[in-house]
């Protein structure tokens, strides 16, 4: 395939051919045209007719699909780093932070929502100063990117806290008392999603000042029965936080959250799901894509012990967790805490067990995720003018599993940073 | 004026695309020597440039030295708007092929001075030397380019309104909203297209077989202008069963019979093909004219005489597919 190539100076214009890209609910084969100066997916055609580009380098991906980056908006940590523990200083802190970005970056996460779970104020006020948008000073060499925190709890059910400490859970009763919790340059700046439950103290007169300073309520960690919860969406909840864990079950008398999927009273919320094979049956993944198919979102839920050895671990608030393969669980209970699968492997299970094509499944991890935070068009998409965020995915096909999608290749703002085939990190 | 013949439209943009690719690999064009490529939009060239695409990507013919003219463009139309000839062109081959950005030339519709354009345009070929093959389209009313019915024979670059029947036909681009289709477009004169060294012609289906008619059959007219590549030292029209279906049964059997000779030609290139020898029948000797009946047994020994068909020294083998 013949095409111009600088040899001097990094390859400013890529055009990525022979590949299938994503395009609503189907793969189309399509060629697309990155940016490396300005980070971005090009509108290929004002490209070449207006500034007269031709690529400077052309790839042949050989029938491999290219899609956005994923996107993970529930994630406590990786790489042996907790986004909830502050460190000694915050250096410390952002060192460790840093890590988590480059090894994330090699799964096929590019932007992400680092969650911090219920923890007391002083830990918000430390930790929150460093999780926010990384925006503009980010470089594709810092490899993942924060969108902004998710603070899950501490505004949540005693009763639904799942791994939760409940000696730090708090009840709202003015919206005041959760600006104090977080911190209001925090609340301003950092945090970007908000998990708690709508029936805790005041919270549901809460959820329009939190929804209208630009921050997503979502509801979780929740006893709410169904009433209450189509009231929160009433009120501007527009997320569920992994749908059917830690919340009141579906009962047929009351559905609870979950009968938000299947209500045309209000816009269905999204919601998260987290399909590591043991927080929640494939059917269960089934019924609720079936009901709202536009809002599920492939959540991850992983802690830092992700990739770790099975063992005992010291966990937040001095309890320590077990690990056993990707099952981990509180000491001394059979709570399970979080999970340790990599998104890619929520995407090919969800493919797997709820008949949605490729394409689909990877929207649940990039697209829906961001028309949930109000980034379509800029981040899980390869419209021109998005964020050049890339995955290069084989599709291999298992003897065991079926199929699998297989992270090849992460492009970051238009700058490849990972590659298998050269089996090291391209830019460090 | 030459008339191909093929049963699908397929067939006959599939035969266009090989003669394309055949004509640019034998000119081996560098980057002083360009091959200069006239290009038109439409439904009718699609398949011709889908096939076009598809050669290039398996490696059978490369763009980097040539240099391409569009026949058209709406006035007033955005550039990137879905129904500009630019994104067509962009849509359909550009992005597909290894053509450099600098040696596309579509005419400005948004341009300060239009005339300035459409002079600067005529300019540009010249400077490049002519165009050496262009590709074109016919309209159902016979028109090339948007040189509808009317239009001087002499024709060169400008700006043209467009005919009513060619508007409302055009409407259904654009959402069938008749007022959202532009009143003016640029395009090149009947004159440009016959300066090229070259014309071919695509018209596939029932809508086109009158133009063809007119064209082929009826004289030379500017109530049909492509009528004029009867003039035309080296064209070829290639059409399809459909388009044919308004022709006389003895225009389509001299063609058919042109083009068996033209190929006989093509297999023993350097010896004028002896009329008792070929096998191919009556229709060996390339031509019908009135009595051709008469005039075949008379002179049984004759060679080879195109006299209405120029047949061109490269090889028309269409591309495998």
């Amino acid at each position: 395939m013949p095409g111009k190539t600088t040899s001097s100076s990094p390859p400013r214009i890529t055009k990525f051919t022979n590949c299938r890209i994503v395009k609503g609910p189907n793969l189309v084969e399509q060629d697309v045209w990155i940016d490396s100066s300005s980070g971005k997916i090009l509108k290929d055609q004002e490209a070449f007719y207006g500034l007269h580009l031709s690529p400077d380098e052309v790839i042949d991906l050989g029938g491999r699909i290219l899609a956005p980056g994923l996107i993970d908006v529930q994630l406590n940590g990786a790489q042996g780093f907790d986004f909830s523990v502050p460190q000694a200083s915050k250096e410390e802190y952002d060192n460790g932070l840093r890590k988590v970005n480059k090894g994330l970056a090699r799964t096929g996460v590019t932007s992400y929502l680092p969650t911090v779970v219920s923890s007391t104020p002083e830990v918000y006020w430390k930790v929150l100063q460093s999780l926010g948008p990384s925006g503009c000073s980010h470089r594709a060499e810092d490899g993942a990117e924060s969108l902004g925190a998710h603070v899950e709890g501490p505004f949540i059910s005693t009763g639904r806290n799942g791994v939760h400490k409940t000696d730090v859970l708090r009840a709202a009763a003015t919206f005041d008392d959760i600006v104090a919790c977080y911190g209001k340059s925090n609340l301003a700046r950092s945090v970007r999603m908000i998990t708690a439950a709508p029936e805790v103290g005041n919270m549901l007169a809460n959820i329009s000042s939190i929804a209208s300073s630009g921050i997503i309520y979502s509801i979780g960690h929740s006893d709410a029965t169904y009433e209450e919860a189509l009231t929160a969406t009433q009120e501007g909840a527009t997320m569920i936080t992994h749908l059917f864990n830690a919340m009141r079950p579906f009962y047929h008398r009351n559905p609870g959250i979950f009968g938000l999927l299947g209500q045309n009273e209000c816009r269905r919320p999204f919601y998260g799901v987290i399909a590591d094979g043991i927080h929640l049956h494939p059917t269960s993944i089934r019924i609720a894509y079936n009901a709202h198919p536009d809002g599920l979102i492939l959540v991850t839920d992983a802690m830092k012990l992700c990739g770790l050895p099975d063992g005992v671990y010291e966990w937040t608030n001095g309890e320590r967790i077990i690990k056993t393969g990707a099952r981990l669980t509180l000491e001394g209970s059979d709570k399970i805490a979080g999970s340790s699968a990599t998104l890619i492997e929520c995407v090919n299970n969800f493919r797997r067990w709820s008949g949605a094509s490729t394409a689909e499944a990877l929207n649940a991890a990039t697209a829906t995720p961001a028309r949930l935070l109000g980034l379509q068009g800029i981040k899980g998409s390869l419209d021109s003018g998005a964020d050049a965020d890339l995955l290069v995915l084989d599709d291999v096909d298992d003897p065991f599993s079926g199929s699998n999608l297989l992270v090849q290749q992460v492009w970051k703002r238009g700058i490849k940073i990972y590659d298998t085939e050269k089996n090291t990190v391209v830019v460090t | 004026m030459r008339l191909i013949i093929r049963d699908r439209p397929e067939q006959a943009a599939q035969y266009i695309a090989g003669y394309i690719v055949g004509r640019i690999n034998d000119f081996n064009p560098s980057e002083e020597r360009p091959f200069v490529l006239g290009l038109p939009t439409g439904s009718s060239p699609l398949p011709v440039y889908r096939a076009l695409a598809a050669a290039h990507k398996q490696g059978a013919v490369s763009f980097q030295n040539v240099v391409t003219f569009n026949m058209d463009e709406y006035v007033g139309l955005p550039r990137d708007h879905p129904e500009s000839y630019h994104t067509f062109m962009w849509q359909n081959l550009f992005r597909h092929i290894d053509i450099p950005a600098d040696n596309v030339n579509i005419l400005d519709g948004n341009a300060e001075d239009l005339g300035e354009e459409c002079l600067a345009y005529e300019e540009k070929i010249k400077a490049k030397g002519g165009i050496e093959l262009f590709l074109g389209g016919v309209g159902n009313d016979g028109h090339i380019a948007f040189n509808e019915p009317g239009s001087s024979l002499a024709s060169r670059t400008r700006v043209k309104s467009l005919a009513y029947e060619t508007r409302i036909a055009n409407a259904r681009f654009f959402n069938g909203d008749f007022d959202a289709v532009p009143r003016m477009a640029l395009t090149v004169g009947v004159q440009t297209i016959m300066d090229a060294r070259e014309v071919i012609i695509i018209a596939t289906g029932t809508a086109k077989a009158l133009a063809i008619q007119q064209a082929v059959e009826g004289g030379v007219s500017h109530m049909c202008t492509l009528s004029c590549l009867q003039m035309h030292p080296c064209s070829i029209v290639v059409v399809d069963e459909d388009a044919t279906l308004e022709l006389r049964l003895k225009t389509i059997k001299y063609f058919t019979g042109v083009e068996r000779t033209v190929l006989q030609q093509d297999e023993t290139p350097t010896t004028p093909v002896d009329n008792t020898t070929t096998g191919w029948g009556e229709s060996s000797e390339g031509e019908m004219t009135p009595d051709s009946m008469s005039s075949r047994i008379d002179s049984p020994k004759s060679t080879l005489v195109a006299r209405s068909a120029t047949i061109p020294s490269v090889r028309m083998k269409p591309l495998s597919t």
